[in-house]
């Protein structure tokens, strides 16, 4: 199956809520047939500008990445669900590549 | 004055008709009168004489003729003879049997030659493909042997990959570890960031906002 990453963004909220948004992120994901592998945070920082969502204007955020295998059938649907989500600053789903890209074009000595 | 080509001339007109090209055709046709006009005044009483001969003349002339006709029709035959001659010793000749016989020798000789060279030339092109044939089916046995091999070695990738697979599958996230590992999440903030110069040295530890 193909390995997708979330790159979430969340309001930034009080623990429990953060708690709470997550677990729904999850059970959703989980109920449309998928596999979490790892879910990691990445700290709540500062919005690199100020994004307008669901009539709210939030400059800070608390990323989130959260890695797992689905079939990418669900993913539109799911998507939509995140935007729907009104905790859901910015959802974003990217392909997880196996391996690191094999030919870096920079030059210089590798370290 | 213009050279002037009569109605039936034979080989007069023939030598006529390839005159030089400066000289200029006449037809004699009759002109301005026809079948039935008469005469003209001047011309009325004129009859028309050939020219004179001498009869010296033409008996020596006579005489001359006969004996270079008959001396040119000699040669001519004479001629003709030897040709004839020479043809018939061709054919029918002593050294034609001769050379018949060498030909048909040489021919036979020949057609050895070209026999044996074409058997030599066989059993080369016979060794040649049979080392050919043996080629291919050495090669095709080899190609054989690695497919099997690469088939062998992605089983056995994908087996080591399935293993990994299953040990890691102890870590993911299920509906048990869930919130555990929320809490886990929010406790242990993850920074990738990291900063490096130049010399290629990385700095790993950033400030996290």
């Amino acid at each position: 199956m193909p390995r997708y990453e979330l790159a979430l963004i969340l309001k930034a909220m009080q623990r429990p809520e953060t708690a709470a948004a997550l677990r729904r992120t999850v059970e959703t994901l989980m109920e449309r047939g998928a596999v979490v592998r790892d879910l990691e945070n990445l700290g709540e920082k500062l919005l690199p500008y100020k994004i307008t969502k669901h009539n709210e204007r939030h400059s800070r955020g608390a990323y989130f990445l959260l890695d797992f295998y689905s079939s990418p059938e669900i993913l539109p649907g799911f998507l939509n669900h995140l935007h729907r989500d009104v905790d859901v600053v910015r959802p974003t789903v990217l392909k997880k590549d196996a391996q690191a890209p094999s030919s870096t074009n920079c030059c210089g000595s590798a370290q | 004055m213009f050279p002037v080509v009569g109605g039936r001339g034979g080989p007069a007109a023939a030598r006529l008709l390839l005159a030089p090209r400066g000289a200029v055709l006449v037809a004699a046709v009759r002109g301005r009168k026809s079948r039935n006009d008469p005469v003209a005044k001047s011309k009325e009483g004129r009859v028309k004489v050939p020219p004179p001969v001498d009869p010296a003349e033409m008996v020596v002339l006579r005489e001359r003729f006969s004996e270079y006709t008959m001396i040119m029709r000699a040669l001519r035959l004479e001629f003709k003879e030897e040709v004839l001659r020479k043809k018939y010793e061709e054919e029918t000749g002593s050294q034609a049997e001769e050379r018949a016989r060498q030909d048909a020798e040489e021919h036979r000789a020949l057609m050895a030659w070209n026999n044996e060279e074409n058997r030599r030339l066989l059993h080369i092109r016979t060794m040649r493909i049979q080392q050919e044939t043996e080629e291919a089916d050495r090669k095709k046995l080899e190609a054989a042997i690695k497919r099997e091999q690469e088939q062998q070695e992605f089983i056995k990738e994908k087996e080591k990959e399935i293993l990994q697979l299953q040990e890691e599958v102890k870590n993911f996230i299920n509906l048990e570890n869930l919130d555990q590992r929320i809490e886990e999440a929010l406790d242990n903030p993850k920074n990738y960031n990291f900063a490096i110069d130049k010399g290629g040295r990385v700095v790993k530890q950033t400030m996290l906002q």
